[in-house]
């Protein structure tokens, strides 16, 4: 771009990125340099730490048990992004190329689902899995099938809607070619449409995961035990502990918990943006 | 198909059994016979409305909302316009804008709790500047510690949308009007803006239905039972539910909570482009 034709004249734009980056970035580096600071000092609010001490790195391991709501964090979502993947990829298409009554509304719908309250959801489901206790003597609160069953339908909109803008973009010709092959529906969803959507795959991955790693209410409720909880309950049961706060491994176990997500988005950026832009929603 | 009839099932029989739910006497002793609990009819709207904080907590979700989304407009457009033109370091610099979007909200708030504790950073650096405060997460304080909470996780969004508006102003447009000799100013005011209208209000409109059901972000900041100050509606539905066990009076506030939400969502519906052949 010429110069003239710039934005924003160029003092007002540093300014502006200048005033950005120090709101995102103070609280992040205050929380980096809390980790490792001593737990008065956090307490008394020095933002740089007195002293330089990394032992809290360490002592997460064994006192959050990060390690065990890691894995089962990492299970569940990666269980979820699969197979939601899988069922999606399937009614996007058909939501795509097939015309039926009703098809709008369950567009529509598939949107509306996604600003439904957690709230409302969440004494139904949990009144259903306890009724499945005492009905069927399957207990699944408590477990890590309860997330994942949970996950599946509540992230199932979301997936689907994020398919069929990626899949409506991709031009109708491929289908009419495999049908002139002699391809059948189904073969043509396998042998066109699930190769094609690769981009997505990644993108959506990704999304699934960070759905996972921002759910909290859902798991606060139905796991009650170090062995099934996610990351997210098991650093908040760690934080509200009564036998005094342990302000710098707090603040450790979070940038310890948000590295991988952090990670992943560094990688995929484009991904990651284009598919939130696409779908218009989170 | 089968697909989508499965999600509609699995969603809408928990909402008819919320919907239920929401008309019966249902407490910690009727639970377990839960189909069997007293029908009540409306009833616990009535209580909710006349004996919880309901009405106080839907008029603080909806304040806080409304504040924290007009609060997000200039700061994204601000964002977006500073990082359009290209220069050294901007893919950088949007990466880093997008961190706080990305950051899962529990850790939001517990990165600001540990700032706004008492005594913490938010207070020594507030009083070296003489503004001398002393509690953020309870009291009236806490409900601008909220705002400003939101707010720091939402912009993002606003930004996000308003680069994504930016990229389908034509080039050709802006040349136009800047070999007119139109200063900045009136380029962005007549030129950039008015192209900007539906992506920046779409993200306006996603930002209001994310802050008005956020639950995890006051809940890790303030814990619960919560402050009065903000006391935010999905945090009393889930008091309401799982600590005083009135699971009647919690899915009629849940109920409540939908009619919230259905006007912004109808907007929002419209103003998606649901159908074939169109960029959604």
């Amino acid at each position: 771009m010429r110069r003239h034709e710039q934005l924003l004249p160029r003092p007002l734009r540093i300014v502006t990125i200048a005033i950005l980056l120090a709101v995102v970035l103070l609280p992040l580096s205050y929380i980096l340099f809390a980790s490792a600071n001593s737990d008065l000092a956090v307490a008394e609010g020095a933002y740089l730490p007195v002293t330089v001490d990394f032992t809290a790195y360490r002592k997460i391991w064994s006192t959050v048990e990060l390690g065990t709501s890691l894995v089962n964090s990492i299970v569940v979502a990666g269980i979820v992004a699969v197979a939601s993947c899988l069922v999606a990829i399937g009614s996007a298409y058909v939501l795509v190329r097939h015309t039926f009554r009703g098809r709008l509304t369950v567009l529509r719908g598939l949107l509306a689902l996604q600003s439904i309250p957690g709230t409302l959801l969440l004494l139904p489901v949990f009144v259903i899995f306890a009724s499945t206790a005492s009905a069927l003597g399957v207990q699944v609160i408590g477990t890590r099938w309860s997330l994942v069953i949970t996950y599946l339908t509540f992230t199932l909109p979301f997936s689907t809607w994020v398919l069929v803008t990626y899949l409506r973009g991709l031009p109708r010709e491929l289908d009419e070619a495999a049908r002139i092959e002699g391809a059948g529906p189904l073969q043509v969803l396998l042998r066109v449409y699930v190769p094609l959507a690769k981009p997505v795959y990644i993108a959506y991955g990704l999304v699934s995961v960070s759905y996972h790693w921002n759910n909290f209410l859902w798991p606060l409720i139905v796991t009650n035990s170090v062995e099934a909880r996610p990351l997210t309950v098991g650093l908040q049961v760690f934080s509200s502990t009564d036998q005094g706060i342990d302000w710098s491994v707090i603040c450790a176990a979070t940038l310890m918990t948000s590295a991988p997500l952090l990670a992943a988005f560094l990688l995929f950026q484009r991904q990651f943006v284009q598919s939130f832009v696409r779908a218009g929603i989170r | 198909m089968p697909g989508a009839f499965l999600t509609f099932a699995v969603i809408v029989f928990p909402l008819a059994v919320a919907l239920y739910v929401s008309l019966l006497d249902l407490d910690q002793y009727t639970f377990r016979q839960w189909v069997r609990a007293p029908f009540i009819g409306l009833g616990n709207y009535i209580s909710a409305v006349r004996e919880s904080n309901l009405l106080h907590a839907v008029w603080v979700s909806v304040s806080n909302g409304v504040i924290v989304t007009l609060l997000t407009l200039p700061i994204g457009v601000a964002a977006a316009l500073a990082t359009q033109d290209s220069f050294r370091g901007r893919g950088l610099l949007r990466s880093v804008f997008l961190v706080p979007y990305v950051l899962p909200a529990f850790v939001v708030g517990t990165v600001w709790r540990v700032i706004l504790q008492p005594d913490g950073v938010a207070v020594d650096v507030l009083g070296s500047l003489g503004i001398h405060t002393s509690l953020w997460l309870n009291g009236p304080l806490s409900f601008w510690a909220l705002a400003v909470v939101q707010l720091w996780a939402s912009w993002p969004l606003v930004y996000l949308m308003t680069l994504s508006g930016l990229q389908s102003i034509e080039p050709a447009i802006q040349e136009a009007a800047a070999i007119d000799g139109a200063g900045w100013w009136v380029r962005l005011r007549y030129v950039v803006f008015p192209h900007l209208k539906g992506a920046v209000s779409l993200g306006l409109l996603i930002g209001f239905l994310h802050s008005v059901n956020s639950f995890t972000l006051p809940f890790v900041l303030f814990g619960v039972p919560s402050p009065r100050d903000v006391e935010v509606l999905p945090v009393l539905t889930y008091v309401e539910s799982f600590q005083n066990f009135r699971f009647g009076i919690s899915a009629a506030m849940a109920v409540f909570s939908v009619v919230l939400i259905a006007i912004p969502l109808a907007f929002y519906l419209r103003a998606i482009r649901l159908d074939v052949g169109e960029k959604g």
